[in-house]
C-alpha cells in the first residue's frame, strides 16, 4: 500500500513560484492499478516522482509499503528505488549503448542476481513482449511500440513492488498503445505489481482499477 | 564494492565506450597524442644526453681517469668485464718552440694505434693527420699551432722538462676541439719518440655501452692497490652532470605541464561526452543507481579510456623511436659550436624505463584527476531534473 499524506511540491522557475503539488492525500491499494489523469501541467509526473521518490516534496509524508521515502538517507533511497520501484517512460528511454538484452537485464544485474537467473529471467520476458529474436538488437534497430514493451519488462524485470508509468502510450498510436497498456497490465498483475500511471490516454483510464484526476497540483475527486 | 559490481560496472563501462566508438576514438585522441609525444620527447632527451656524454668522454677521457698510475700496473691489468679499451697516457711538462717562438705546454705521449681505436680527437683534425707510431711527430691544436706559427709539416723542437735532451717533432696535424684544456698548451707525440719516462702514467678507461662507471670503480678497488685513485666522469665534469640533470629536470617539467593542459582538455571533453550521454546517468538514477556507483562508473570509463589510449600512445612513441633510434637526427647545424657535442651532432633518442614508463603514468594521474570533475557534476544533479531536460 501507498499512502500519500498532505504532500506539496512547489518549483523556482523563470515563471516564479509555481504550485506542482498542493497537498495531495491519496491511498494507493496493494496490487492496484491507479490512472492519474490531467491536463498537461497538472501535476502527474511530479506526483509519481514524489512516489518514487525522484522529487522530494516540501511538505507531506510518502509511505511506499510502510518506508517513508523521504527520510530516507540518499543511499537507502537509491537502494529501496533499485528493488522495490520499476519506471517505464514516456519515450521508453532505453540504454542507447545496451543491447535489449543489456537493458532488460540492467537492474537484475543492479539487484544482484545470478548470470544463469539474469539469463533465464530476461529470456522469458522478451518471449512474453513477443521480441525473442531481438535480444542482440540496439534500441535505435526498434519500432516506438517495441521499444515501449522492452521498456516495461525492464521496469517489471527485477519483480518490483511499484510500477510507476509515465505516459507509456503517449508516443504511440492508438493501437499499439492498447496492445502496450494490455501487456503492461497483464505482466504487471503477474508480477503483483501495484501500478500507478499518469496518462491522458482513456484506454488506460478506463481500464485501471482507481482513477486520479489531478489539476493545477490538487485532487479532484476520488473515483473507484 | 563486491568484485561481481565491480564486475557489472566494468561491463557497463566497457559497453558504453565501446558502442559509442567514435566518441570514445576522439575523446582517446588527446591521450594518444600527449602519450605518444612525450615518449618520443623523453626518448630525445635521453638521446640528447647520450650523445653529450658520449661526445664528451668519447673524444680523449673516456669514461674513467685513473691517474698516477705506478709501471708496474699495466692496460691489460685495467680491462675487467665491462670495460671496452684502456689508453695508456703520459704527461711531461715542457718547451715547443719553433725558432723564437716558445710556448710551455703539456706533451701527451699516447700509443697513436690504440688512441684511433677509442678515442675521437683525430676526428677533429683540420690540417694534415694524425699521428702514427714510431715516428717523430706531433699533433697540435690550431691555437698552438697559431702560436708557433707552424703548419703540417714544419719541424718543432721539445725540450721536456725533465730532460735536457731535445726531441725534433714534425707536425702532422692540426686539430680543433672548442674546449679550452685540449686547444691549448696540449700537444700529442707517440711514446716511442720521447727520451724521457715518468714514473706515473694515466690511462682513460673507456666502457662498454650500459656498464655505470661506478660499477667499475668499486671492482677496481676490489682487485688493485686502495691508493690508486681513479675518477668516473661525472667527477671530471661536473658541468656536464648539471646539464644532463637539468635535461631530465626540464623534460619532467614539461611532462607535467603538457599532462597538466591535457588533462583539463579531457576533462572539458569528457564533461561533453557525459552530458551527452546525460540522458543514461538520468535513467541510472531513476532506476536507483546511487550517486557513488555513477561517479565510479565514470572513473572506470576513464580508466579504461586511458588504458587503452596509452597502450596505443606507447606503440605511437615506441615506433617513432624505434625509426629514429635507428637513423638518428643530425642536429649538427645546432651542435657544431657546443662542446658537448664536438665528435658529432647526431642524435640517437633512446627508450629507458622512465621515458616509456612515466608519460602513460601521468596520462593516468591526471586523467583520474580530470574524471573528478565530470563525476561530481552528475553525482550532484537530480533524476527528475535530467529525466524533465531530455
Amino acid at each position: 500500500m501507498i499512502q500519500l499524506e498532505g504532500i506539496s511540491k512547489e518549483y523556482r522557475s523563470g515563471r516564479g513560484r509555481v504550485l506542482a503539488l498542493s497537498d495531495v492525500t491519496f491511498t494507493f491499494e496493494k496490487n492496484s492499478k491507479v490512472a492519474v489523469f490531467g491536463k498537461s501541467g497538472s501535476g502527474k509526473t511530479t506526483l509519481l516522482y514524489c512516489i518514487g521518490g525522484l522529487e522530494r516534496p516540501e511538505s507531506g509524508i510518502a509511505t511506499c509499503f510502510g518506508v517513508d521515502i523521504h527520510s530516507l538517507s540518499e543511499k537507502a533511497l537509491c537502494l529501496f528505488q533499485r528493488k522495490n520501484l520499476g519506471f517505464v517512460f514516456q519515450h521508453g528511454n532505453l540504454f542507447n549503448y545496451l543491447t535489449i538484452f543489456e537493458n532488460i537485464a540492467f537492474p537484475l544485474e543492479l539487484n544482484g542476481f545470478e548470470r544463469k537467473a539474469v539469463v533465464k529471467r530476461v529470456s522469458e520476458l522478451l518471449e512474453n513482449i513477443g521480441l525473442a529474436n531481438a535480444g542482440a538488437a540496439l534500441p535505435y534497430e526498434l519500432s516506438g511500440g517495441e521499444v515501449q514493451r522492452v521498456s516495461v519488462a525492464r521496469a517489471i524485470a527485477h519483480s518490483p513492488l511499484v510500477l510507476l508509468a509515465d505516459e507509456p502510450t503517449a508516443s504511440l498510436d492508438s493501437d499499439t498503445g492498447r496492445d502496450l497498456v494490455q501487456l503492461m497490465f497483464n505482466m504487471g498483475r503477474d508480477q503483483g505489481c501495484t501500478m500507478i500511471i499518469a496518462t491522458h490516454d482513456p484506454d488506460i483510464i478506463n481500464l485501471a482499477d482507481a482513477r486520479l484526476p489531478i489539476q493545477d497540483g490538487k485532487i479532484e475527486t476520488e473515483d473507484k | 564494492m563486491s568484485f561481481r559490481y565491480l564486475k557489472f560496472w566494468i561491463k557497463t563501462a566497457f559497453l558504453f565506450l565501446s558502442r559509442s566508438a567514435r566518441s570514445t576514438a576522439v575523446l582517446s585522441l588527446m591521450v594518444v597524442s600527449a602519450v605518444s609525444v612525450l615518449i618520443f620527447l623523453s626518448a630525445l632527451a635521453v638521446g640528447v644526453n647520450d650523445a653529450m656524454i658520449q661526445n664528451s668522454i668519447g673524444l680523449y677521457s673516456g669514461h674513467i681517469l685513473g691517474d698516477l698510475l705506478p709501471h708496474s700496473l699495466n692496460t691489460e691489468n685495467l680491462k675487467i668485464d665491462g670495460v671496452a679499451g684502456v689508453l695508456k697516457r703520459s704527461l711531461i711538462p715542457g718547451i715547443l718552440s719553433n725558432g723564437d717562438s716558445v710556448e710551455t705546454i703539456a706533451m701527451v705521449a699516447v700509443d697513436p694505434g690504440a688512441e684511433l681505436k677509442h678515442a675521437a680527437i683525430w676526428k677533429k683534425t683540420i690540417m694534415g693527420r694524425y699521428i702514427q707510431n714510431g715516428e717523430n711527430s706531433i699533433f697540435l691544436s690550431s691555437t698552438l699551432a697559431k702560436q708557433l706559427d707552424v703548419q703540417t709539416g714544419s719541424i718543432l723542437q721539445f725540450n721536456p722538462a725533465i730532460s735536457k735532451k731535445l726531441v725534433k717533432l714534425m707536425v702532422s696535424g692540426i686539430y680543433k676541439t672548442e674546449i679550452d684544456y685540449l686547444d691549448q698548451g696540449i700537444a700529442f707525440c707517440p711514446f716511442e719518440i720521447l727520451p724521457v719516462k715518468t714514473t706515473t702514467w694515466r690511462a682513460a678507461i673507456f666502457l662498454k655501452k650500459g656498464i655505470d662507471p661506478g660499477q667499475i670503480i668499486r671492482r677496481y678497488r676490489q682487485l688493485l692497490p686502495k691508493s690508486l685513485e681513479f675518477k668516473s666522469w661525472q667527477e671530471m665534469m661536473p658541468a656536464l652532470l648539471q646539464l644532463i640533470d637539468l635535461n631530465y629536470v626540464s623534460m619532467g617539467i614539461v611532462m607535467v605541464l603538457v599532462f597538466g593542459v591535457v588533462s583539463i582538455g579531457i576533462a572539458c571533453a569528457f564533461v561533453i561526452f557525459i552530458f551527452k550521454n546525460l540522458r543514461e546517468y538520468g535513467i541510472m538514477k531513476a532506476m536507483g543507481v546511487t550517486p557513488r556507483e555513477i561517479a565510479h562508473l565514470i572513473v572506470i570509463e576513464v580508466i579504461m579510456m586511458n588504458l587503452v589510449a596509452s597502450i596505443v600512445g606507447i606503440l605511437g612513441g615506441f615506433l617513432a623511436v624505434l625509426i629514429t633510434g635507428h637513423t638518428g637526427i643530425d642536429l649538427t647545424y645546432f651542435t657544431s659550436h657546443n662542446r658537448y657535442f664536438v665528435v658529432s651532432g647526431v642524435i640517437f633518442p633512446r627508450l629507458t624505463f622512465y621515458s616509456l614508463c612515466l608519460p602513460p603514468m601521468l596520462a593516468f594521474f591526471f586523467s583520474l584527476v580530470s574524471a573528478i570533475w565530470p563525476a561530481w557534476l552528475i553525482a550532484r544533479k537530480k533524476a527528475a531534473d535530467i529525466l524533465r531536460s531530455i
